[in-house]
């Protein structure tokens, strides 16, 4: 009988929530990780840190791994939000298109709408081709990381359910 | 065969057999089928069976027992009674139409037909021609079990029914092809595995409509998961039957086809195939170390090269630390080319090296050592570092526990060295994102191929990064869906 309790608690909306939000910690550490590296290799003249620290902070640490790796931590816990927010809106849906769609608005969103709070990043005009398209693949590879698991995660619940109802009756 | 053909019965004049047997089967042209004629009490009796496939002495044996009836019986008008008495196998079968008589033959059991009567007796004493259980090859290990599969499916289901007595572990038989009437083998363990998924499966293979599977498992797995031109492996492959058992054990359904020593194992994931029993058989710290390493690896066999050649395309992109990368002089020809040479180089090395006898194993490694270590270097051909990034990523490409998986790898390295030559930077990191999108959207049997991660899961990502003690493994891997998720009976705290 433990077990079944024990199962279904996972299976509950609730479960799937601390889910989501662990995926989404876990998808902000990786991919500002993934940031990083490329920031190191100048795939991309922006990395994590030029929006997380750079653009408050220019204090001489921040361009040291000090800086990297606060971002990277930084990066990880505002990445809740985006969770939240897929598993609210889009959850229902359970494709990776989505969830790379979901991917290219954030970047629209970081790179274009929220460009101003970053002084410390150039004009969406002036990046170089390089770092655009870095940036893009990153942002879209981050989008479908999160929404591919949260969309997975709850039409797997919805399976369960119907086999349980279908047990019971 | 369709079920609307006729079925003949056994004909009680024992004249009509034979000359069924004769015409529809070949007896007297084929030299593999052998026929044997006794009188046994003024009856003739007729013995048809597969020289290869069952041994002399039990042919003997049988004739002998058949005779002697004549000393000891006198009884004429009980043949058939005293026959079926005298034949003292373990299995007899008595059989009424001429089909199953045939195919029985066919697979090797003795069919015995009596004058006047409208049955007949089949004797299983087939012994297959095969080897015993050795280690297999691609598989090896430092310690645990040496036996691996044969090419006899019997002996396949029992080396894994020893290692789970389980009275739940099914092991069902099809048959499939419609002339090669290969047996396959569908085990699972009956309250852990979905039951949508062996229901799957099984369908899967009752739909395949072909004459026979010789190339075995590998042509069955082509009927069971959608492919296309896509190289990677969607399925496993073991000859390890401890590995099988551990599968089974998590939920997973294995499919072994007879006259194949490696199984199936339904459905794996990219990261199951990084995985090897070499990790279990050493302390969890260990196995941990081993594994990472080894996916280090593979990575390096995919991404090392384009890495490489993208850092020589465009050496501002390297920091200053790193900049001793690149070679100090290009050399005659673009380095791209010479990567694209010796990589083909090394394939065709490791083609030749498949099938070169064993005598010549050794002349081959020394060309291959001179040819593209030395000479190549020497003439100007090729820069030593290509050398060095080539082999690296090869060796990497070895440590690939999975040889289907290393071989698809190698393609999609080529495919990134391209991208990189072509495009540079963005070429690259295009490249890359379409390697991960193309992976995640593979399906094995409706199972995401890169789970656990994308889309991810942490407990399933848990168990790929760290080999977790088994005491402490208790949950089984969420993918194939298991009807019981707990390995061990949870404690109660």
């Amino acid at each position: 009988m433990k077990k079944d309790s024990h199962s279904e608690k996972q299976d509950n909306l609730s479960g799937i929530f601390s889910k989501a939000l662990l995926t989404g910690f876990i998808g902000g550490l990786l991919w500002s990780a993934f940031g990083v590296i490329m920031y190191y290799f100048k795939f991309s003249e922006v990395g994590p840190k030029s929006f997380l620290l750079r653009s408050w902070l220019t204090a001489e640490w921040t361009n040291g791994w000090l800086g990297d790796v606060l971002s990277i931590l930084l990066a990880g816990f505002i990445s809740l939000l985006p969770a939240v927010i897929y598993f609210a809106v889009f959850k229902k849906i359970n494709s990776m298109l989505v969830g790379i769609l979901y991917g290219v608005i954030l970047w629209g969103l970081i790179f274009y709408v929220l460009h101003p709070l970053f002084s410390n990043v150039p004009q969406l005009t002036d990046l170089q081709f390089k770092s655009v398209v870095s940036s893009i693949c990153l942002f879209v590879l981050y989008g479908a990381f999160i929404g591919y698991a949260i969309s997975f995660d709850y039409h797997n619940m919805k399976v369960r359910e119907k086999h349980r109802k279908q047990a019971r009756s | 065969m369709p079920d609307t053909k006729d079925k003949y019965p056994i004909s009680a004049d024992i004249k009509d057999n034979q000359k069924f047997m004769k015409e529809r089967v070949g007896v007297g042209v084929s030299y593999d089928l052998g026929f044997r004629e006794v009188v046994v009490l003024k009856r003739k009796i007729q013995l048809y069976y597969l020289n290869g496939m069952v041994d002399d002495p039990n042919i003997i044996q049988l004739l002998k027992i058949l005779i002697e009836i004549n000393d000891n019986e006198v009884d004429k008008k009980k043949v058939y009674e005293i026959v079926e008495n005298r034949l003292v196998n373990e299995s007899v079968e008595v059989i009424k139409t001429m089909d199953e008589a045939v195919d029985q033959m066919l697979s090797g059991l003795i069919v015995i037909f009596i004058d006047g009567e409208k049955s007949a007796f089949v004797v299983d004493v087939r012994s297959y021609p095969g080897r015993q259980p050795e280690e297999p090859d691609t598989e090896r290990v430092v310690r645990g079990a040496r036996d691996g599969y044969t090419e006899n499916i019997v002996i396949n289901t029992s080396l894994t029914r020893r290692r789970i007595r389980d009275e739940r572990l099914r092991n069902e038989m099809l048959s499939v092809g419609e002339r090669s009437k290969t047996d396959v083998c569908v085990s699972y363990i009956q309250d852990v595995a979905n039951d949508d998924l062996v229901k799957l499966i099984k369908d899967k293979i009752r739909a395949i409509e072909i004459d026979g599977l010789t190339m075995t498992d590998k042509a069955l797995e082509e009927f069971m998961v959608e492919r296309g031109w896509n190289p990677f492996p969607l399925v496993r492959y073991t000859e390890r039957p401890d590995v099988a058992a551990n599968h089974l054990f998590e939920g997973h359904v294995i499919v072994t086809v007879d006259t194949s020593p490696s199984i199936i194992i339904f459905p794996a994931t990219f990261f199951d195939h990084l995985e090897h029993a070499e990790e279990y058989r050493q302390t969890p710290g260990v196995g941990t170390f081993i594994r990472w390493v080894r996916f280090f690896a593979v990575m390096c066999s995919l991404f090392l090269l384009p890495l490489w050649l993208l850092f020589v395309i465009d050496p501002s992109l390297l920091p200053k630390e790193l900049s001793f990368i690149g070679p100090n002089e290009t050399g005659n020809i673009p380095i791209v080319i010479q990567i694209l040479m010796a990589d083909i180089g090394v394939e065709f090395l490791r083609m030749a090296a498949i099938h070169t006898p064993t005598p010549l194993a050794t002349a081959l490694g020394l060309i291959a050592a001179v040819l593209i270590g030395q000479i190549a270097v020497d003439v100007g051909m090729f820069s030593p570092e290509v050398i060095l990034y080539v082999s690296v990523s090869t060796i990497g490409s070895y440590v690939t526990p999975s040889y289907e998986l290393s071989v698809a790898n190698k393609i999609l390295k080529l495919f990134l060295v391209l991208m990189t030559a072509f495009f540079g930077v963005v070429g690259f990191t295009i490249g890359f994102t379409l390697i991960i999108f193309f992976l995640a959207n593979l399906k094995s049997l409706k199972t995401p191929y890169l789970w656990p991660f994308l889309p991810f899961n942490a407990m399933g990502m848990l168990h790929f990064i760290f080999r977790i003690p088994v005491p402490y493994s208790n949950v089984r891997p969420s993918i194939v869906h298991p009807k019981d998720n707990y390995r061990q009976p949870t404690k109660k705290s």
